[in-house]
């Protein structure tokens, strides 16, 4: 089968109970993607599908033929940071950082679709990404500040070096 | 007050690890840094340092223990038992012996007894019984299950009652209770307090066991060269991982490697080496290949430590103006099959100035998996207890929940009259009154309006009713030796910060650097610190019981100072002065009160391989004196009197732990610890099946964490100040009080919308429906 993985193009075969996050990560190292339930649950390994956000423990590889997938590795060419991962650093959305890949993938599908969300739309469109850090006040704030609709920018919020 | 032990030499220190005292012997450092006194003027420490990791954490170049690969590594999957006690009658691996991948198998009897793996006695379900590794995970997996396990199953006990009933089942050989239960800890009188009271209450307190749930599981990578072995693992404590591998298998420290680069969340359970290190480990060493052993989230749940459940009476007496002058407390702790005397009884003795207060805690093991420090590990539980009871007894007096707390403010520590390094606690209730408003008006509060008798139609419109309360907080947090750092300046002026701790997701990298930066005056963005790895970084102790920023912390600064004290030397020479006269800031050498100045860079080129070595050591904590963080939170609740749901809609926090590094990065911590609390207070809690012993709720979807969408406002303010006696940073610990208060801050507020008490946590809709149901 063939698949594009953060605009790459992928001809791999795989076995029919190979899910779509084992391939991510076992066979392309692409292990920014996390898995921490394997069914459905947290939201670590949430990837974007063509245009879903999908649970990739739950989604298996052969299904994806065709198919365009991003991952936390695709937000932004190497070396780069997308204006998401800047406020996610900027505001201090990643504590542990193992739930934030995840976070990410689902909060630039929602800026994807919804340019300028309120707080209540990024609530609703999060509540499937677990984080036991409890980073979820600073992910909103980032959310908010890469689509601009929090006042103050990153250079502003943070004082010191 | 602080006595300054001499430089060089041995003395003993004092220092509390979650509760715990320990008196070691460590050595005095050559010199101690001037503290950091608020007058100091700082530049890098207190201010807001992005967190110096966080780009390797967006874009996924984070590397976590999961994502180790080796050459031809293997993996690893832990079969576990089904039952909650019995025997292994029969064990056959043949079958799964011959399925594809599969490697090798271990079974009872194929580890070392210091391992403590695969016994033929099953004492919890959830215990490992074999482990296979194969090509892949799948693999393992599968054949593990393919394994055919038959066991004699034996009565059991999984509720402290039935461990300590007369005719209980033996539920650990050597006794069902741990040898310090009864723990007794008391001073006065009790009885005589009691008898001097105006006021008694008496109430039983309920807590559930809560699990960690980490994102991250358990894990590690094994791999041997020789007799060396090197293992990753998602550990708070790479050198006790290293003690406690070379301890199980018998192999020198010096030939066992940990590293912890990244890691997914720890909060107590990952303080050491666990089956999956030993199984990766022995696994490695007969297939001669790396392996790794990772928890699924079932085993993670099921078997990675938890916050035990308790049961607490209390018993307050005060006299009508608040004055305690008694506190009771009588506790039963279930720790499951394993673990430490970690009771909530510490916070009785510790949070307020009370003459007469006695402990009885009762200690039971049961046939459910081994309890671990889990974040706040007794104050959490006992905060709710106490708390909960002091709230009750402001009631009682028609006090003021808070003026009861001022009445019987500790000025000093009440256990053993030792003053505290500092203790704002009283600013911090201040502070925190002014940001939520305390005392609420009672005139038109909805909680009058809204509450009728549970009666209504569907077409009804939702009645809810908002309450409000407050619970406060005290912790060990001084740290303590040792623990060890170097700074090493490179010839480019690059500067790396090495120490042998971890950052858990905390910021210690960022705060560590923070800190030598300061101490050097150098510019952040040159420093580094390099942690997480056993082999090449100096001792420092495990990450937990908040102690690494001020245990650490002070050994970065010394070394720090070390090596500026060598680079001025140099630069000395290099601009014809004396190093006295010599300042730096910005990385850059300036002669005071002139215009002569070097960068560090051309101070350092000029050196070449000449490289500058800084050695800091944390020295002994002052003797006589008590060092806590303390703090106070309120919070605000909706209850839906129709359905029982409550949602918390704000949290005012106010701690006081001395100096605060780094405040974006402490405001993220007690953001989430309160989180944790709220947890705890509304969803959290193990079910176990009583009839079968076994945990029924161990996928995420059963076990419920908060949500983004349940993210109350967080208001965090800090009594800002520096503790210029606990340390010389100034910096007292933060990273579990934030847990402590939120759960009984929580129930008082829903006690004061609902005008019931509900004596027992979780919060669940049904608890509430059933308090205001009842007459
Ligand atoms: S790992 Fe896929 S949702 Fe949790
Ligand atoms: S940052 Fe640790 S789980 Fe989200």
């Amino acid at each position: 089968m063939r698949l594009t993985v953060n605009g790459r193009v992928h001809d791999v075969t795989v076995r029919d109970d190979e899910t779509l996050l084992e391939l991510l990560r076992e066979r392309l190292a692409l292990t920014g993607t996390k898995l921490t339930c394997d069914r459905g649950e947290c939201g670590a390994c949430t990837v974007q599908l063509d245009d879903a956000t999908v649970y990739s423990c739950l989604t298996l590889a052969v299904a994806c033929d065709g198919a365009a997938v991003r991952t936390v590795e695709g937000l932004a060419p190497p070396g780069t940071l997308s204006p998401l991962q800047q406020a996610f650093i900027a505001h201090d959305a990643a504590q542990c950082g193992y739930c934030t890949p995840g976070q990410l993938v689902a909060a630039q599908a929602l800026l994807d679709r919804n340019a300028s969300p309120t707080e209540e739309e990024i609530r609703a469109a999060m509540s499937g990404n677990l984080c036991r850090c409890g980073t979820y006040p600073k992910i909103v704030t980032a959310i908010r500040a890469a689509a601009g609709t929090e006042s103050g920018t990153a250079e502003e919020t943070i004082r010191g070096a | 007050m602080a006595r300054k032990p001499k430089a060089g030499g041995f003395v003993p220190t004092v220092v509390e690890v979650e509760g715990r005292t320990e008196t070691r012997i460590v050595e005095v450092p050559a010199f101690e840094p001037a503290p950091w006194t608020d007058q100091a003027s700082l530049h890098i420490v207190g201010t807001n340092v992005p967190r110096m990791d966080a780009a390797e954490k967006v874009t996924g170049r984070a590397r976590y223990t999961a994502d180790i690969e080796r050459p031809g590594m293997l993996h690893a999957y832990i079969l576990r038992s089904t039952v909650p006690r019995g025997a292994v009658r029969t064990f056959d691996a043949a079958a799964a012996r011959a399925m594809p991948g599969v490697f090798d198998i271990l079974g009872p009897g194929d580890a070392p007894a210091k391992t403590r793996l695969f016994h033929r006695d099953i004492t919890y379900a959830g215990q490992p019984v074999a482990a296979v590794c194969a090509t892949t995970l799948r693999e393992a997996r599968a054949a593990a299950h393919a394994i055919v396990v038959e066991y004699d199953t034996l009565p059991f006990a999984v509720t402290f009652a039935d461990a300590v009933a007369p005719d209980a089942p033996s539920v650990r050989p050597a006794g069902n209770t741990p040898a310090v239960s009864p723990l007794v800890i008391a001073r006065g009188d009790v009885d005589a307090g009691l008898q001097a009271a105006d006021v008694v209450i008496t109430r039983e307190y309920r807590t559930p066991v809560q699990l960690h749930t980490a994102l991250e599981p358990h894990g590690a990578a094994c791999e041997w060269d020789g007799d060396r072995l090197t293992v990753w693992e998602s550990t708070q404590g790479i050198f006790r991982v290293r003690a406690d591998v070379a301890r199980a298998l018998d192999v020198p420290q010096s030939n066992v490697r940990v590293i912890k680069d990244y890691m997914g969340g720890g909060f107590g359970a990952k303080n050491g080496a666990g089956a999956h290190t030993y199984v990766a480990a022995l696994l490695a060493r007969r297939t001669a290949r790396a392996v790794r052993c990772l928890n699924d989230r079932e085993a993670e749940q099921l078997d990675s430590g938890n916050r035990p459940a308790t049961v607490q009476r209390v018993t307050l007496g005060a006299k009508k103006n608040g004055t305690l002058t008694a506190i009771r407390l009588s506790a039963d702790v279930p720790l499951g099959i394993s673990g430490w005397e970690g009771g909530p009884a510490q916070i009785y003795h510790e949070m307020y100035a009370c003459p007469n207060v006695r402990s009885e805690e009762r200690f039971a093991y049961v046939n459910t998996s081994g309890m671990q420090a889990f974040r706040g590990p007794g104050y959490v539980e006992g905060a709710f207890g106490l708390e909960s009871a002091m709230n009750e007894l402001a009631r009682e007096l028609t006090l003021d929940p808070l003026a009861l707390r001022k009445k019987n403010f500790a000025k000093k520590d009440p256990r053993q009259g030792r003053p505290y390094s500092g203790n704002a606690l009283l600013e911090c209730y201040e502070k925190a009154a002014s940001a939520f408003g305390w005392p609420p008006a009672v005139d038109g509060s909805p909680l009058t309006v809204n509450r009728q008798p549970l009666t209504r139609s569907s077409s009804t419109p939702t009645r809810t009713a908002l309450g409000r309360g407050l619970a406060c907080q005290v912790w060990p947090t001084g740290g303590g030796p040792p623990s060890y750092a170097n700074v090493r300046i490179n010839n480019d002026a690059s500067i790396d910060v090495l120490a042998g701790t971890q950052d858990l997701g905390t910021g210690s990298r960022t705060v560590l650097s923070q800190i030598a930066a300061e101490a050097l005056g150098a510019n952040i963005a040159h420093v580094r610190a390099v942690i997480g790895d056993t082999q090449s970084l100096p001792y420092a102790g495990n990450s937990w019981g908040s102690m690494t920023t001020a245990s650490v912390g002070p050994a970065v600064r010394m070394a720090a100072e070390d090596a500026r004290r060598q680079l001025f030397d140099a630069a000395a020479a290099m601009l014809g002065t004396t190093p006295d006269t010599l300042e730096s800031r910005d990385s850059r050498i300036v002669v005071r009160d002139t215009d002569r100045s070097m960068t560090f860079a051309e101070v350092t080129g000029k050196l070449g391989n000449v490289m500058i070595q800084g050695k800091g050591s944390r020295g002994p904590n002052p003797a006589g004196v008590a060092i806590n963080t303390f703090g106070v939170q309120m919070a605000e609740v909706e209850v839906d009197l129709d359905t029982g749901v409550v949602r918390v809609l704000r949290i005012v926090a106010a701690h006081d732990a001395g100096r605060i590094i780094n405040p974006a990065l402490a405001e993220s911590q007690m953001q989430g610890g309160i989180l944790q609390g709220m947890g705890y207070a509304l969803f959290e809690e193990r079910i176990v099946d009583a009839r079968f012993g076994v945990a029924l709720n161990t996928s995420m979807h059963d076990y419920k964490i908060p949500t983004m969408a349940d993210v109350p406002e967080m208001t965090i303010l800090w009594a800002d100040g520096a503790d210029s006696t606990a340390n010389h940073t100034g910096a007292r610990g933060i990273a579990e009080p934030p847990v402590i208060p939120t759960a009984p801050a929580i129930a008082a507020a829903v006690a004061d919308a609902i005008g019931a008490v509900v004596r027992e946590i979780p919060l669940t809709p049904w608890r509430v429906l059933g308090a205001l149901a009842a007459p």
